[in-house]
């Protein structure tokens, strides 16, 4: 009996997921920047360090947006940095013409890495893991090709643009469009159910095809879309341009309390704490002068700390 | 051959798989040199039984006795270490590896010097194995994947009985094979029993089993029921014995003498699908429960797929009554068509969600006002569902990977009950599921015809298809091999002979 | 006795895998030597192909097991780069000896942390090792404190003929003893083929997961004493730059997968190898900027893992 009835509490834990899990970015979020503000004797809550922050998370966010569907459906994207370096050199090419048309260039080349992606994906059921790698590492080269004699140098009238006042709100409407599509629409719930349980979804008629291609192509637009902040805020392009955005994305969505073998268990939350975490993280290490090696060694660290501690273990799976 | 000796004792076997209690205090004893039959209902216990004698669970509680001695192991190479092998009843054999690999997986050992192994002594060895059974055309070195379901399970058997282990479970691998394969397999349990070893035989053929065992015990709903002796048994005797005196007949439909309406609602033309089904025909009509029954790889499970639009490699058509042509998942759910899986946990839920999202994933575009997805309309229907099919929750939150067979297949059933389904595949509606919940859901079938609904139900029970359905069709090797109208006179013999 | 029951699957055949093999290997080199046949193909440069062609192939030896049970080691590049800044430090004390026990045991020690991690908390083995990757990175820029390490000049042996084929046979010589002949190899198959079962019958599979990993370290290890020695100077890697260390071994641990039912893993990863050699080689002599060797790298890849996926129809690929 006493077996019995221990079993069936443990079965709770399965109610919707657990409490404390669910809260503990915040806590984070909250203990990291009291333990910054208190070793940078409140200079990293001074409302220029703050601005900062904000400023260097506009990409981050509008990446980790699209990064967050494609997880929650159980897979991965490694080209988001070489989408945006690519993307960012059309743009700063096209700003000289006309700044419309750079936006929408940039937008367009994005979705069109993105569906290649997803293709290469779906059609030849290669794990996406390989396929972003490769793509990473072809427009990688691309980039570079394109800057080997010299950085691609956005126009001079770009560097107005980068203000509060026109990023906040963008960031914030896409955000907002990003929530909505994933809580509020049965397409939101398609995605959640691939990744939960692919097999069933379609027998549940979810057009898994179709989905994952649109999904990867919607994040690639969405990179494609922040390299026009990207190129705003930088200003011109080298070949290094975006390297390493694909892992933070990955770091700040799992910071953020996302699981990463996605599922029904994902919040739309975990891509805004999760991008604020890293943020103010990357900012305190900055302000703290850590030595950047350190800084990395911490990164990994903890991002692999996190990943444990969200992981189910209640998920009848084979973990590859 | 002095038949009284006794080899193994279980006593008090429990087990239990989170709230499920697949076996309750099962006592058994075996003999030397027997073959003893174990027979029980789906969800009976037996292949938990069966797998725990042969290390791939541990027993919750309760204790085996082997050869007067305690015995217990956790892997299957420990079980063959200490005699007791099995045959089990899926796929036994590894991909990749040659049938040698496979057949001394996990006792390389013996081939091993100095840490390195030699893989041609163990080819050697192997291949005057398979001639000592007289499996001449079986190679050692060869790639297990290079040979058919069949073969493999001849390798598997070879396996199991080679280094001549003191008990022998065959856990229903005879269900899958051919007459030739069945013949090898009997073969080698006489051969068995004549050395002194004991068979564990496990079956759904009641018949079989008959035949070939001196005893057999009977297991019902995880319990232990009674040991008779075959020559003295019947097979009405054993089914009495397996479901037990309250529930005959009345557990199905009671109606006799109705007529099937004229009315198609669901045509299929040369259906072929590769390797699997050829040439099928069929129509089902408007309030008929049409069973479709064979052996477990007749084709019947594939074609309930290619209904469902969710076949490969399908070829021929499959029409609606209205002329709309069924050629894929979504297509059949928008034409009113639903479908329960046989592999329910894989293709008829997904375990790691909530009920309310599995019941509500079927019939997103009711639960919507607008563009939007309403929750309190999401709750609202699921509820309704749930309450209607009285699944046994802890609430709607509740992850569908806690509850019980019964329920989840109630939940299966409440999804699909959401989208006024016209046409109802129901595989193995049953399979795994106590008795009262089996009830419940017969009696939902009889509801849904009276509705004027149609089902087709894909089963391996016999005695489900006679007592639930207007029509049975049987299928022998991808083919239909029969076609039985409801009656009171017909058995179980009629069905089968039609299947083999 | 029953022939008729024999129902054995058509397979192409072991000769077809290998004339295929074969066939491209010949195809690149005429293509490229038709198209720059002074720049491109003569004896000594062949000979340098293959001599290029050897690193990667130790490594994806080491790598092949992990890949063949479906797991993913991606820190294999930055195994590398630690382990050959161990070694110069070492053998600027102890010479060869240092050179040599130094990458091999810091590349096993780091393919046995990856295991045991792996193992113990029970996430992807593309996230942890990608966590892993960083962490490794960070070691080796903190024990080479931002300076070039060059190997000296006394200990270059294994970049030349005849050291560095020596050294090479023997990493494959390694690899397929435990292939073929010890039970690592059966097991990591079998882990591959079907975890359930396999655990069902009682392999530990565990303690096999951890002997993959174990290995791959080992085998990077081995290719970190060759790559030093080939290009003799070694910075840290930062900001996941040694990622485009494992791009090759990898590539060829997909042609040992795809030809590994006619053709021995171990020749084909390295034939796999030669002609990667040769395509990169040749488009050097075309004249290509280095940096569309990337592009090419790429499309590679993800060329020949689509032609040789060979996924069961209605499985799930994440």
């Amino acid at each position: 009996m006493m077996k019995k009835t221990l079993r069936a509490a443990k079965k709770q834990t399965c109610i919707g997921g657990n409490l404390f899990q669910a809260l503990l970015p915040y806590i984070g979020l909250f203990l990291l920047v009291l333990i910054f503000g208190v070793m940078t004797n409140f200079t990293s809550v001074s409302l220029r360090n703050l601005r900062l922050i904000v400023q260097q998370s506009y990409v981050l966010i509008i990446c980790s947006i699209g990064v967050f569907f494609i997880m929650t459906m159980g897979s991965l994207d490694f080209s988001q940095g070489s989408i945006i370096g690519v993307a960012s050199i059309a743009i700063a090419f096209l700003a000289q013409c006309n700044l419309a048309l750079a936006v929408i260039v940039g937008i367009v080349i994005g979705a069109a890495i993105g569906f290649i992606n997803g293709f290469l994906f779906v059609k030849f059921k290669v794990s996406s893991f390989i396929v972003t790698i490769c793509t990473m590492f072809i427009f990688r080269g691309v980039c570079a090709f394109l800057t080997t004699e010299k950085p691609m140098s956005a126009p001079m009238y770009m560097y107005s643009l980068d203000q509060l006042y026109i990023f906040v709100p963008v960031v914030a409407v896409i955000l907002g469009l990003g929530w909505f599509l994933f809580s509020g629409t049965s397409f939101g719930r398609k995605v959640k159910a691939i990744g939960a349980g692919e097999t069933a979804a379609k027998f549940s008629g979810i057009r898994v095809a179709s989905t994952k291609i649109f999904v990867y192509t919607l994040a690639g637009a969405l990179a494609g879309f922040a390299a026009t902040i990207n190129t705003i805020r930088v200003g011109s392009i080298t070949a290094t341009s975006g390297t390493l955005l694909e892992t933070n994305i990955m770091i700040s969505l799992v910071l953020g309390g996302m699981p990463v073998t996605g599922g029904s268990k994902n919040r739309f939350s975990s891509v805004v704490v999760g991008v604020l975490l890293f943020a103010v993280l990357n900012n305190g290490l900055a302000l703290l002068q850590i030595d950047p090696n350190i800084q990395q060694l911490i990164r990994g660290v903890l991002f692999l700390a996190i990943v444990v501690a969200t992981t189910d273990r209640n998920v009848a799976i084979v973990v590859k | 051959m002095n038949k009284s000796v006794e080899i193994l004792r279980a006593e008090n076997i429990s087990k239990s798989f989170g709230n499920t209690q697949a076996c309750n205090n099962v006592s058994l004893s075996l003999a030397r040199g027997e073959v003893h039959g174990l027979i029980g209902e789906n969800g009976s216990g037996k292949s938990t039984f069966a797998s725990m004698l042969c290390g791939v669970y541990a027993p919750d509680g309760g204790t085996f006795y082997l050869d007067g001695e305690e015995y217990s192991a956790h892997t299957q190479v420990e079980a063959n270490e200490k005699g007791v092998a099995i045959i089990v009843q899926e796929v036994g054999t590894l991909n990749g590896l040659t049938v040698a690999q496979n057949i001394f997986l996990g006792k390389e050992d013996r081939f091993t010097r100095f840490g390195i192994f030699r893989p041609h002594k163990l080819n050697r060895t192997v291949n005057e194995i398979l001639k000592r059974y007289g499996f001449d055309y079986i190679n050692a070195g060869d790639m297990i994947d290079s040979y058919d379901y069949e073969v493999r399970k001849l390798v598997e058997i070879v396996k199991a009985t080679h280094f001549g282990p003191k008990i022998v479970v065959v856990d229903e691998t005879s269900t899958a094979l051919s007459q030739d394969g069945r013949d090898i397999l009997y073969d080698q349990i006489k051969k068995i029993s004549d050395s002194g070893n004991t068979v564990l035989f496990i079956s759904h053929d009641l018949d079989e089993v008959l035949q070939l065992t001196d005893r057999v015990s009977v297991l019902r709903d995880g319990s232990y029921v009674d040991t008779v002796v075959s020559s003295e048994s019947s097979t009405d005797q054993l089914k009495i014995l397996m479901v037990g005196r309250e529930i005959d007949r009345k557990y199905y439909r009671t109606d006799y003498g109705g007529t099937i309406s004229e009315e198609v609602v669901l045509r299929a033309r040369n259906i072929n699908v590769k390797d699997k089904i050829f040439d099928i025909d069929l129509d089902v009509h408007k309030g008929e429960i049409l069973g479709i029954g064979g052996l477990s790889d007749c084709g019947m499970h594939d074609l309930a797929k290619a209904f469902f639009g969710a076949a490969y490699n399908r070829s021929g058509e499959i029409t609606t009554a209205t002329g709309v042509k069924i050629n894929s998942i979504p297509d059949a759910i928008k034409n009113g068509i639903a479908y329960t899986a046989k592999d329910r946990d894989n293709e008829s839920v997904v375990l790691n969600a909530s009920i309310r999202d599995n019941i509500t994933l079927l019939a997103l575009a009711k639960v919507r006002k607008g563009p939007v997805i309403s929750r309190t309309k999401e709750n609202q229907f699921a509820q309704r569902l749930a309450d209607q099919m009285s699944v046994k929750m802890q609430g709607l939150e509740q992850f569908v990977a806690g509850l019980s067979g019964g329920n989840k297949q109630k939940v299966v059933l409440a999804r699909w009950l959401g989208t006024e389904p016209q046409i109802l595949i129901l595989d193995s509606p049953t399979r795994g599921i106590d008795i009262k919940v089996k009830a419940d859901i017969y009696s939902l079938m009889d509801n849904l015809r009276k509705e004027g609904r149609a089902i087709v139900m894909i089963s391996e029970e016999l005695m489900e298809l006679i007592g639930m359905c207007d029509r049975i069709l049987v299928l022998k090797n991808g083919r239909i091999n029969g076609e039985f109208f409801r009656s009171k006179e017909l058995t179980e013999h009629d069905l089968i002979h039609q299947m083999l | 006795m029953k022939t008729d029951l024999i129902h054995k699957k058509s397979s192409p055949g072991k000769l077809n895998g290998a004339l295929f093999l074969v066939g491209v290997t010949v195809l690149i080199y005429m293509i490229f030597k038709i198209v720059r046949p002074h720049n491109f193909g003569n004896l000594s440069s062949l000979s340098s192909y293959f001599q290029q062609a050897l690193l990667p192939t130790v490594a994806a030896c080491g790598f092949y097991f992990i890949i063949v049970m479906g797991l993913f080691d991606f820190s294999i590049g930055a195994n590398i780069v630690l382990s050959a800044i161990v070694g110069v430090l070492l053998s600027r004390s102890f010479g060869y000896l240092g050179l040599i026990v130094g990458p091999v045991l810091v590349g096993t020690l780091i393919g046995f942390i990856n295991g045991i991690l792996y193992v113990r908390l029970k996430i992807p083995s593309i996230i942890a090792t990608v966590g892993l990757m960083m962490v490794y990175e960070c070691i080796g820029a903190l024990i080479a404190s931002g300076s070039v390490l060059t190997l000296g000049q006394n200990v270059r042996a294994f970049g030349n003929a005849p050291w560095n084929i020596v050294l090479a046979v023997i990493a494959f010589l390694l690899a397929f003893i435990f292939l073929e002949h010890t039970k690592i190899g059966t097991y990591t198959y079998a882990i591959g083929s079907n975890e359930t079962v396999a655990k069902n019958m009682g392999i530990a599979i565990n303690t096999y997961k951890v002997i993959a990993f174990v290995l791959c370290g080992f085998f990077a290890g081995i290719m970190s004493i060759l790559t030093i020695s080939y290009g003799s100077a070694i910075t840290a890697s930062t900001n996941m730059s040694s990622m485009t260390r494992n791009f090759t071994p990898i590539m060829g641990c997909f042609f040992g997968l795809a030809f590994k039912k006619s053709v021995n893993p171990v020749i084909a990863m390295l034939v796999g190898e030669f002609i990667i050699t040769m395509i990169l080689n040749g488009l050097i002599s075309l004249g290509a900027p280095t940096t569309i060797q990337n592009v090419i790298t790429g499309c590679t890849l993800i060329g020949i893992v689509v032609l040789t996926t060979r996924v069961p129809k209605g499985a799930v690929v994440k």
